[in-house]
């Protein structure tokens, strides 16, 4: 059996113009972060991004790699509005079609569970729902298959069980790669994470391709030791990559907290487009790769970030930064 | 108008620890009742004899209809069943149930697997339906053998079955076709046997969550019987090796070999010779009777059923590290 | 004796915000709230140490009954697991809702209407490009269909206060009808719940029951009617406001030892 170990540039190749694309974690946490500045150095275009924007979003978008984003969060979290995403949006560059919260872990559930669609009452009576935001068919336009976005936003119907009354009929949310940043794969692919699952569990299960980034590779039998540990099945991973730090600057759990002043310095940074490509250009073109963007940042700022047990997380109370 | 399938008020105590007759005291007749896990692997068997004991009356089972169930349906508590399964695997079919099938006692509505599964996701996620292909052309969406009507009528709330048991229609997007709505499947109880819970209700489990982590949260009330009780915060030290938050239960009961004779991982394996003979004595009206008299009337309480059971026939029974289940050889 | 009260001077706008809604949360000890991200969280961790101990905390990403021992930056943050009952992912921290087990939601945003209707999405311009983009609608969609009650918490200018959202992200009284967009009342689409208060940087705003629109119940010391009407765009009603306590000493003082010792949130 051909290894899914590969290196993080091999990984990234498989990924084409125009896919739609899901980002393990969320906000600043557990984000894929050194394999979307891979995507960035690969020159994608055209990706259709499913999920939360938030950092690795704010990237794609800063670096042209971004047609379109359906999802539910255009921000970096206690950081402000993502500044590319805001950049664009604001000057109509951007494709955004927004769903709700309950809809994209419904939309993923479905698609996980093999169902082309739920009902929810979630998202009735808001904008979310307004025709005339509907840019489903202009992400559809961009996507390379279109067939992998539902024909339509939605449908409404009448409960016919429970006296529901109108619900939504919300369609299945499938993407055609998924990549994770995750604590800890076994060399087959079987996944443990430690701290908030984000979508993880649901995504890798509605994806065609699943690429994971690790904090660490260890010996699948480890972790087959106590299978109730672990979330994501070897049979759902097609691509694994050691990359340490691979989530930096946003915080992994029991490995390292968030990098709040790099955090900042991007928020401030990348407001206008000269900003995000000098910031571009040091951390992701004259880093060359990630082992690069690693030694730029240090070793000491890397060791005060690291975690300690029980918390998982390293008390600001005791020097994180 | 009724947005959720009920009006969940979920117990906040810190303490939620009683007694197996206390908690099998809140079940009603008519209940929807889901037992949880399946077949014959951390079942609520103690519960399950307790039920017997407090003679419930009409309920309506969920799921699977094996082991647990079988004893239930066999001393008359249970009037229908909506699921998948009415075997006991290796040990063949669930005999009493299969008596009472036939002797119209006992009403069956089949579903698929699948449609368990996710009429108990669409539960868990406060959705009336979801659509599938499951099930599509076979007997499971034949109207003529669909018992919905019977269930509504016999259920104590009625407002927990649907108003049809599936409703067809066209995918409007992916083009799949025609595709089947598959119905919420909400419960009045759901009683869930697991390795060890804490005091507030936290569960963890070992092995097979079987449907357990949808169902806790589809169900009114949630009574968990666990082979230890813990500290709380002893289980709240790795969150991510938990399965049932402390907000979905109920009721804990502490009821070591709560599971017997089913399996119950890392802590003891199932006892064959125990569920053969309950198979072959299950098989006639007498024979089932003359069980329950021995091993659930007499012995109203847990000590006494060990203590019949023995001490040398429990030893034989414990699991070993690393494996969990006992292995053969030995 | 020291007065146990603070000085109009002693505290900020925000600090006098976040206090009040910690001790509008007393209400809801002992039931469950989904809290969003933000000054909500602050105020959730203040009201569990002072007013409201036994409150049953989720957050979007996935934790049942979470217990900090340190103040989360986001709701993302990973200091919510340790100490949780189970840590699930956003799907098992929203379900809850869905399910109709949350006694009340707790959020931010950007705009609100007089019908209680939050706006997070953008503001000006149109929807492919607008003026300011915002986040999105994140969880509070779904907090405001679902939850039996919701509290907003947001700073209080004519800008934010609105007659009319830019962009109907949650539900408040009056929502929209899909496909014409008439404003109608929530129950017509079958959504419980509704709006409970909104909490600003001057007083605590309630609805009425009748015609289910905003007015002032309660103006925080230092602050006139005048104020409140100055920094509201429609003509809200202050003729049912009270004056509120002034905020103890101790309050603040918890706030800003015990709960966010390095002012990660700028409250100050």
């Amino acid at each position: 059996m051909k290894s899914k170990v590969v290196s993080l540039k091999e990984a990234i190749q498989e990924i084409q113009n125009g896919d739609c694309i899901f980002f393990g974690g969320i906000v600043e946490d557990r984000r894929p972060i050194a394999a979307v500045c891979e995507m960035i150095r690969q020159q994608k275009k055209n990706l259709v991004l499913l999920g939360t924007c938030s950092i690795p979003g704010d990237l794609l978008a800063g670096g042209q790699c971004l047609g379109a984003y359906r999802g539910c969060y255009t921000s970096n979290g206690a950081f402000g509005i993502s500044p590319n995403i805001k950049r664009l949006s604001e000057s109509g560059k951007i494709v955004i079609d927004d769903i709700g919260h309950l809809d994209l872990s419904l939309g993923l559930l479905a698609a996980m569970a093999g169902a082309p669609f739920i009902a929810t009452k979630t998202c009735l009576g808001t904008d979310v729902l307004n025709p005339e935001y509907d840019n489903l068919s202009k992400a559809r336009a961009i996507a390379r298959d279109a067939r992998t976005l539902p024909d339509k936003k939605y449908q409404l119907m009448e409960d016919p069980f429970y006296d529901m009354g109108l619900v939504q009929l919300y369609p299945a949310i499938q993407c055609d790669v998924c990549v994770c940043h995750v604590q800890q794969v076994g060399e087959e692919g079987t996944v443990r994470i430690d701290g908030s699952l984000t979508f993880d569990h649901y995504a890798v299960h509605a994806a065609k391709k699943v690429i994971v980034t690790a904090e660490q590779v260890v010996p699948e039998e480890y972790l087959r030791r106590d299978p109730n540990r672990n979330q994501i099945p070897c049979t759902s991973v097609d691509m694994i990559v050691e990359v340490p730090w691979g989530g930096h600057p946003g915080q992994v759990y029991n490995f390292y907290d968030m990098d709040i002043p790099f955090l900042k310095e991007y928020a401030q940074g990348c407001v206008t487009e000269e900003g995000f490509n000098q910031w571009a250009d040091k951390w992701i073109f004259d880093a060359k790769d990630h082992e690069g963007y690693l030694e730029r940042l240090g070793a000491t700022r890397l060791e005060k970030l690291r975690s300690i047990p029980p918390y998982g997380y390293k008390p600001r109370r005791q020097g994180g930064i | 108008m009724q947005k959720y399938f009920f009006d969940k008020h979920k117990s906040n105590k810190e303490n939620k620890l009683v007694s197996l007759k206390e908690a099998i005291s809140t079940i009603n007749d008519g209940d929807v009742l889901f037992l949880g896990s399946f077949v014959d692997t951390r079942r609520p068997m103690a519960a399950a004899y307790e039920i017997v004991r407090q003679a419930k009356k009409g309920l309506i089972l969920l799921a699977e209809c094996s082991l647990a169930e079988d004893i239930l349906v066999g001393n008359g508590c249970a009037i229908a069943w909506r699921g998948c399964y009415t075997g006991m695997a290796t040990f063949g079919l669930s005999p009493a149930t299969l008596r009472k099938i036939e002797k119209r006692e006992f009403f069956p509505d089949e579903i698929g697997h699948i449609d368990i599964i996710l009429g108990s996701m669409a539960a868990m996620v406060g959705s009336p339906f979801v659509a599938t292909s499951a099930t599509l052309g076979s007997d499971v969406v034949n109207e003529e053998y669909s018992r919905n009507e019977y269930l509504k009528n016999a259920a104590g709330n009625p407002e927990m079955i649907p108003h049809q048991k599936f409703v067809l229609m066209e995918d409007p997007f992916y083009g799949k076709g025609t595709i089947k709505l598959q119905p919420a499947m909400p419960a009045d109880v759901a009683i869930i046997h697991v390795q060890q819970a804490g005091e507030k209700g936290t569960a963890r489990i070992f092995g097979s969550l079987g449907f357990d982590h949808y169902f806790v949260h589809g169900a009114r009330r949630v009574i968990l019987t666990a082979e230890q009780v813990l500290p709380e915060e002893y289980l709240r030290r790795d969150p991510n090796r938990n399965q049932i938050p402390c907000t979905a239960v109920d009721m804990v009961v502490e009821v070591p070999w709560g599971g017997h004779p089913s399996q119950v991982q890392n802590f003891y394996d199932i006892d064959i010779p125990f569920i053969k003979e309950y198979v072959s004595s299950a098989k006639t009206e007498d024979g089932f009777a003359s069980w329950i008299e021995e091993w659930v009337i007499n012995l109203d309480c847990r000590d006494k059923y060990l203590d019949k059971l023995g001490a040398g026939r429990i030893q034989g029974l414990r699991t070993l590290p690393p494996y969990g289940y006992r292995q053969r050889f030995r | 004796m020291a007065d146990k009260y603070a000085k109009i001077g002693d505290y900020t706008a925000a600090e006098a915000m976040v206090i009040n809604a910690a001790r509008f949360l007393k209400n809801f000890d002992c039931q469950k709230g989904l809290i969003g991200t933000g000054l909500p969280l602050v105020a959730t961790q203040l009201a569990k140490l002072l007013y409201s101990p036994n409150m049953i905390i989720f957050v979007e990403t996935g934790q049942a009954d979470a217990k900090p021992e340190e103040l989360p930056i986001s709701i993302m943050d990973s200091r919510l697991t340790y100490g949780s009952s189970w840590q699930m992912g956003d799907p098992e921290g929203l379900f809850p809702l869905s399910r109709g087990e949350i006694d009340f939601g707790f959020i931010g945003g950007a705009q609100i209407d007089k019908y209680g209707n939050v706006n997070s999405t953008f503001i000006g311009g149109d929807y492919n490009k607008p003026a300011k983009r915002l986040a999105g609608t994140a969880g509070a969609v779904d907090i405001g269909v679902f939850a039996k009650t919701t509290v907003t918490l947001m700073a209080h200018q004519k800008r934010r206060v609105v007659e009319k959202v830019d962009y109907l992200t949650t539900p408040g009284w009056m929502v929209k009808k899909w496909p014409s967009g008439e404003m109608v009342r929530r129950e017509e689409m079958g959504m419980q719940g509704g709006p409970n208060a909104f909490i600003s940087t001057l007083g605590i705003m309630k609805y009425d029951e009748d015609s289910r629109i905003m007015y002032v119940d309660k103006i925080f010391p230092g602050v006139t009617p005048d104020d409140i009407k100055n920094s509201t765009g429609f003509d809200i009603d202050v003729s049912r406001a009270s004056e509120n306590e002034q905020l103890l000493l101790e309050e603040i003082k918890i706030l800003r030892e015990k709960i966010d010792p390095l002012n990660v949130y700028g409250m100050r």
